[in-house]
C-alpha cells in the first residue's frame, strides 16, 4: 500500500518524444491515406447505385408499360420483367453489402488513424505557457464584451427567425375550423341580405348581377397591355385549376379550384390581388369516396361561387356545397350526394333575398334547389323534368323577380319565394350550356343544335303570360351564353361568330367573324360589348346597331371564364392567371 | 509533419463519412413472387433485452467515473472509460437506450400519461441527472457515447473566444426547447432524427445524417466536442444539476498557487479565472444597470415569447403529417410533377384529403402556442444570461465553470500542485 505522504507518480504529459512522434505521425498518414482510397471508393459506390436508379431502367419500365398495357397477363413479358427485377435488386444488395464491407474496412482504419494521431499529439506535446501579464481588467472587459456580443446575437436570431418565417410560410390551406358536418350554424345574429341596389353594385355570380349577362357600371377599361403592364393592376396565380368565373363583393374576390380529391375556395383582396386565405373543403357525411367522372372541359370546379352580402357560396364537382365568410370562417356545409351528369356537374350558384338558388340538374332527379342563404337549411325544391349545364338567373318582371332555368327541353321560371313553377315554355334542344339573356321584358334562349327564341313576357292579372316573339337559327352558341341589350341580343359562337340580332324582330342586325371562338360568355358593359375568345384575346365592340370594333386585347393565355366587370375595373381568369385590369382615365367612360 | 497529418486527419474524416455514407434506401418490395428474399437493410430496434444489464453497465460507469474524476484524479482512466462506453453503449448497443434521447420519452410521458416510459429508458434519464447532482457532469466526461465519439477525435482542441463560445451556448437551450415542443405535438423525437453519431454505431444512417456527423467530428478535431456544448440539449440539465453538485472536480487538488498553468488548459472554456479587482464601474453604476436589465426582463420575455409564436408555422414543419400535408398540396398544384413514397401511400389509403388537413390545421394550432412558449423559454434563458454576467462575483482562484464543465480531467496534468504529496488533496471528498 502507498504511502499518502509520497509525491504523486503521474505521467507528465508535456516531454516530447521526437523519435516515437515520427513514426506514429508516418502510421497516421498511412492510415488516413488507406481511409481517403476506402472513402473514395465508397462515394464512387454510393454515387453508382444512386445514378443508375435500377428498378427505372428504361428498358424495364418498357416492358411492364406493355405488361400493363397488355389485355391478359402473357407469360412471354413476365418472364424477362421477373428476371430484370431480380438482377436490379441483386444488384443493390450486392452493392449494399461492398458499401457495409467498405464501411468496416473504414472503421478499423479510422481506429489506426486515430490512435496514430492521438500518440503524434502526445509525442509533440505544448506545455503550459501563460501568455502576458495577468490584466486585472481583463476579465471586467470580458463579461461586457460578452453580454453585448450575447444580446446582439439573441436580437439577431429573433429577427432571422422571424425573416425565415416570414419567407417560408406554410402553404397548406387553411383550416376547416369547423368539425365537417351536415350544417355548421353561424352563431352571430345574421347581417342582413344586401337588396337589389346593392346588388347591382357588385359582380356577385356567374355573369354579374342576376346573372344575364349585363353590368351595370359603363367604365370598363377599354385598353391594357400584359405586356408591357399597361393598365394591369396585378396579375397572380391561380393555385388549382378551375373553369369557374371570378365574382366580387367590394374588395373580396372569389374562386374555386379543384382536383379529383382536393377542393378550394380561394378569397382575393380584389385591390392588390393578395391570396387573403385559401380553404379546403372539408369531408361530408354522405360525400363520394371516388370522385364523379367528368369530362376535361368541365373539371370538378366548373360551377362559378356566388356571393351575397359578407356570405360566399361554393359548389364543386362532388356535390360539396360550402358557405364561408369573408374571413374563411366555414359557416356551413353539406354534399348535396354524387351528381349523376356525363360532362359533370356545371351550373352555377345565385343568390337572391333569402335563398341561394342551386341547380341541381343530375340525370335521375333534376332539381332546383333553394336553401336559405344564411343557415344553409332547404327552403324548396322543385323537381324538373330535363337537365342542362346551363346556370340560373333571376329577373326582374312587372310581377316581381322571378328564377330562369334552362333545360335540354324548356325555360323555366319559378317564384324564388315558394318554388313554384310560373311559366314554362319548351323551345330548347340538345345538350344544353349556354344561359338565358334578358332585355326588355324578353328572355331571350338560345344553343347549338335548337332555335334561338325569344319570349316576350307579359303580366295578365297576377300571372305572367310567356309568347314566343320569334325564332332564329343561324348562328348558335355551344357553350358561352347570349346577352340582350332592351334593343339588341348578341350571340357569340364557339365557332368564334358574334351575331347582333334586333330584339324586337329577330332579324339579323350585323355579324362578325373572329379567328378564335367563345366560351367565355360575352357581357353588356354601357354601349360596349366585350366578348373573350379562346386563345385569350378580349375583343371589344360597341353595342349598338352598326359593328364597331372597339379593341382586341390579348392576356395571353387562353380564356374560358366569363370576366367581372366593375367600375372601372375587369377581372378576368386566364387559364392559369388571374388579372386586375383597371383604367381610370376619360377615356374608359 | 503535424501540419500534413492534420491536413489529412480533415480531410479524412469527411471522405470517411460521405464514405460510408450507406444510406437508408426505401427500396421497393417486389410486385410478383420470386424466390429471391430482400435482406434486412434498416437500421435495427433499440434492443431493450438486455436492459438491466445497461442500466447496470450505466451506473457501474458512472460510479468509476466519478471516483477517477474526484478521487483517482486520472486523465487516462476517464478516457480509458470514454472509449469503453464508447464500444459498449455505442457500437454494442447500437447507441440506444442512450440518455440524450430519454429526455423525449420522459416529456413524451408527461405530454401524454398513456405513454409509457420503460423502467430502462427512465434509469438512463435520472441517473446521470442524480450523478450529475452529486459529482458534476461524470457521465459527459467518460459515459457518454456520444461525448466519447468526440473525446477520441479531439486531437488539438483550440479555446473559442468567450463571447462566441455564449452565444453557441444559447443553442443547446433553443434544443431542448424544440426537442420538447417536437414531443408535446406529436412531431417526434427530433433528438433522435437528429443524432449525428448514431449512424456510425449502427453502420447506417441517411447521406444527410452521416455528413452531419462527420461535420460535427470534423470540427471535433479542433473544436472540443462541438456537440456537447454548443448542441447537446441533456448537457443544459446536466449544467443545471452539476451547478449545485455537492462534490464537483477541482483544477487542483490542494491551494491554488496561482501559478496560471491551467488558464489555457480547458479547451472547453469551463475554467473561471480569478476575479480579485473589483469592476471597473461605480457600485451605484452597476446596481442601477442590474436593475435595468431586471426590468427589461418581462419585455425581453414577451417579446421573445412573440417572436416564437410567428415562427410557430415554420416549426410546424418539424411535423412528419404538415410536411405530408404540404407536399401533397404542392402536387396537387402541379409544383411537383411525382409523387413520394409518403404522398403515394396517403392516396393509396383511405383517409381523405379534409382529413388530413384537419390534422395539419391542429397541428399547426399546437405548434404556434408551443413556438410562444419555446420563445418565452429563450427570452429568459438570455435574460438569465445576461443578469449573471451583470452580477459581481468575487473569486480568488482559478476554478472549473460548474455548469459547463465535463469533468474530462485535461486540467489536472497542468496543477503543479498535482505532484504535491497527496495528504494535500481536499479532505471534503466522498471516501
Amino acid at each position: 500500500m502507498k504511502n499518502h505522504a509520497e509525491p504523486r507518480e503521474k505521467a507528465r504529459p508535456f516531454i516530447a518524444h521526437p523519435a516515437v512522434g515520427r513514426f506514429v505521425a508516418i502510421l497516421a498518414t498511412v492510415s488516413g491515406v488507406f481511409c481517403l482510397i476506402v472513402s473514395i471508393l465508397l462515394i464512387a459506390n454510393y454515387l453508382q447505385i444512386q445514378a443508375l436508379d435500377p428498378l427505372n431502367q428504361p428498358e424495364l419500365l418498357a416492358l411492364r408499360q406493355r405488361l400493363a398495357e397488355a389485355p391478359e397477363a402473357d407469360p412471354a413479358l413476365v418472364e424477362p420483367i421477373r428476371v430484370m427485377d431480380l438482377l436490379a435488386r441483386k444488384a443493390f444488395f450486392t452493392s449494399q453489402a461492398h458499401l457495409h464491407m467498405g464501411g468496416m474496412l473504414l472503421l478499423a482504419g479510422v481506429i489506426a488513424f486515430l490512435i496514430a494521431l492521438k500518440l503524434a499529439a502526445r509525442c509533440y506535446p505544448r506545455p503550459p505557457a501563460p501568455v502576458g501579464s495577468k490584466d486585472p481588467d481583463r476579465y471586467w472587459n470580458e463579461r461586457a464584451r460578452t453580454k453585448e456580443i450575447l444580446a446582439f446575437a439573441a436580437v439577431v436570431l429573433a429577427v432571422a427567425a422571424l425573416i425565415a418565417a416570414y419567407l417560408t410560410p406554410l402553404d397548406i390551406p387553411g383550416p376547416a375550423r369547423a368539425e365537417p358536418s351536415a350544417v355548421t350554424e353561424v352563431e352571430a345574429a345574421p347581417a342582413a341580405f344586401p337588396d337589389w341596389e346593392a346588388i347591382q353594385r357588385q359582380w356577385p355570380s356567374f355573369r354579374g348581377p342576376g346573372g344575364y349577362g349585363v353590368a351595370y357600371f359603363d367604365t370598363a377599361p377599354t385598353e391594357w397591355d400584359v405586356a408591357t403592364g399597361e393598365n394591369i393592376r396585378w396579375r397572380v396565380e391561380v393555385p388549382l385549376v378551375g373553369f369557374n368565373s371570378p365574382v366580387v363583393w367590394d374588395n373580396r374576390l372569389f374562386l374555386t379550384g379543384a382536383t379529383e380529391s382536393v377542393r378550394e375556395v380561394y378569397c382575393f383582396d380584389a385591390d392588390s390581388g393578395e391570396l387573403l386565405w385559401t380553404r379546403a373543403v372539408p369531408a361530408f357525411p354522405g360525400a363520394p369516396e371516388t370522385p364523379p367522372k367528368v369530362s376535361d372541359d368541365t373539371g370538378y370546379a366548373a360551377p362559378t361561387m356566388a356571393v351575397h352580402g359578407e356570405r360566399a357560396y361554393a359548389i364543386f364537382g362532388n356535390g360539396d356545397l360550402v358557405s364561408y365568410d369573408f374571413e374563411g370562417e366555414l359557416r356551413w356545409g353539406r354534399n348535396l350526394g354524387m351528381p349523376d351528369n356525363h360532362y359533370g356537374h356545371a351550373s352555377s350558384l345565385i343568390a337572391f333575398g333569402r335563398h341561394l338558388f342551386i341547380q341541381y340538374d343530375e340525370k335521375r332527379a333534376p332539381r332546383l334547389i333553394a336553401v336559405d342563404a344564411e343557415t344553409g337549411e332547404e327552403a324548396w325544391v322543385a323537381q324538373r323534368k330535363k337537365i342542362s349545364w346551363a346556370s340560373p338567373a333571376y329577373i326582374h318582371t312587372p310581377l316581381g323577380v322571378q328564377v330562369i332555368l334552362n333545360s335540354e327541353r324548356d325555360v323555366d321560371a319559378y317564384d324564388p319565394e315558394s318554388g313554384r313553377l310560373l311559366w314554362t315554355v319548351e323551345c330548347l334542344d340538345g345538350e344544353v350550356a349556354p344561359s338565358p339573356a334578358y332585355g326588355g321584358n324578353t328572355v331571350f334562349v338560345a344553343n347549338e343544335y335548337a332555335m334561338s327564341t325569344a319570349i316576350r313576357l307579359e303580366a295578365v292579372g297576377a300571372e305572367t303570360k310567356p309568347a314566343i316573339a320569334w325564332e332564329y337559327d343561324e348562328l348558335l352558341p355551344e357553350v358561352a351564353s347570349p346577352v340582350a341589350s332592351d334593343r339588341y341580343v348578341y350571340i357569340a359562337t364557339s365557332l368564334g361568330d358574334i351575331a347582333c340580332l334586333d330584339l324586337e324582330t329577330g332579324k339579323t342586325v350585323w355579324e362578325q367573324e373572329f379567328d378564335d371562338g367563345f366560351y367565355s360568355s360575352p357581357v353588356l358593359v354601357g354601349d360596349r360589348l366585350y366578348a373573350l375568345d379562346l386563345e385569350g384575346v378580349m375583343h371589344i365592340f360597341g353595342a349598338g346597331a352598326e359593328y364597331k370594333l372597339i379593341g382586341s386585347l390579348p392576356f395571353g393565355e387562353g380564356g374560358f371564364a366569363t370576366p367581372a366587370y366593375l367600375d372601372g375595373r375587369l377581372y378576368v381568369r386566364t387559364q392559369k392567371s388571374l388579372l386586375c385590369i383597371e383604367q381610370r382615365d376619360d377615356s374608359s367612360t | 509533419m503535424m501540419r500534413c497529418v492534420r491536413l489529412v486527419a480533415a480531410s479524412s474524416v469527411f471522405l470517411i463519412l460521405t464514405g460510408t455514407a450507406a444510406a437508408e434506401f426505401r427500396f421497393p418490395m417486389p410486385e410478383f413472387a420470386s424466390d429471391y428474399q430482400p435482406p434486412q437493410v434498416h437500421a435495427p430496434m433499440p434492443d431493450l433485452d438486455n436492459s438491466a444489464l445497461d442500466v447496470a453497465v450505466l451506473a457501474g460507469a458512472l460510479a468509476v467515473a466519478a471516483w477517477l474524476t474526484l478521487k483517482a484524479r486520472s486523465r487516462r482512466g476517464l478516457f480509458l472509460l470514454a472509449m469503453f462506453s464508447l464500444i459498449y453503449f455505442g457500437f454494442w448497443r447500437k447507441g440506444c437506450v442512450c440518455a440524450v434521447g430519454s429526455l423525449q420519452n420522459t416529456v413524451a410521458a408527461v405530454a401524454d400519461p398513456t405513454f409509457e416510459v420503460p423502467l430502462v429508458v427512465l434509469a438512463f434519464f435520472v441517473l446521470p441527472l442524480a450523478f450529475a447532482l452529486f459529482f458534476g457532469r461524470v457521465f459527459c466526461a467518460s459515459v457518454c457515447p456520444l461525448g466519447a465519439i468526440q473525446e477520441m477525435v479531439a486531437v488539438r482542441p483550440a479555446h473559442v473566444p468567450k463571447p462566441i463560445e455564449q452565444v453557441l451556448a444559447l443553442i443547446p437551450y433553443l434544443y431542448l426547447g424544440l426537442a420538447v415542443l417536437s414531443v408535446a405535438t406529436g412531431a417526434g423525437f427530433l433528438i433522435c432524427r437528429y443524432d449525428p453519431f448514431v449512424g456510425f454505431f449502427r453502420q447506417g444512417a441517411s447521406f444527410n445524417m452521416l455528413v452531419l456527423g462527420g461535420v460535427f467530428l470534423i470540427a471535433g478535431v479542433f473544436i472540443g466536442r462541438p456537440y456537447c456544448r454548443f448542441f447537446c440539449p441533456y448537457g443544459v440539465l446536466l449544467g443545471w444539476m452539476s451547478r449545485f453538485a455537492k462534490w464537483h472536480a477541482s483544477i487542483t487538488p490542494g491551494e491554488c498557487v496561482q501559478c496560471r498553468l491551467c488558464e489555457e488548459a480547458c479547451p472547453y472554456g469551463a475554467i473561471h479565472a480569478p476575479s480579485t479587482v473589483g469592476p471597473p464601474v461605480e457600485r451605484r453604476q452597476g446596481v442601477r444597470r442590474l436593475a435595468a436589465l431586471l426590468l427589461a426582463t418581462p419585455l425581453i420575455v414577451g417579446s421573445s415569447a412573440w417572436a416564437g409564436a410567428m415562427t410557430g408555422e415554420m416549426l410546424a414543419r418539424l411535423h412528419p403529417t404538415v410536411n405530408l400535408a404540404e407536399r401533397f398540396t404542392q402536387e396537387e398544384r402541379g409544383v411537383f410533377q411525382d409523387m413520394t413514397l409518403d404522398t403515394e401511400a396517403f392516396r393509396s389509403s383511405k383517409k381523405s384529403v379534409p382529413q388530413l388537413y384537419a390534422e395539419v390545421d391542429e397541428i399547426r394550432r399546437q405548434f404556434r402556442r408551443g413556438s410562444a412558449w419555446l420563445g418565452a423559454f429563450f427570452g429568459i434563458v438570455v435574460s438569465a444570461k445576461l443578469l449573471g454576467l451583470s452580477v459581481v462575483r468575487r473569486r480568488g482562484n482559478y476554478e472549473p465553470d460548474r455548469q459547463a464543465c465535463l469533468s474530462c480531467g485535461r486540467c489536472f496534468a497542468y496543477c503543479p500542485v498535482e505532484a504535491e504529496p497527496k495528504a494535500s488533496t481536499r479532505s471534503d471528498l466522498p471516501s
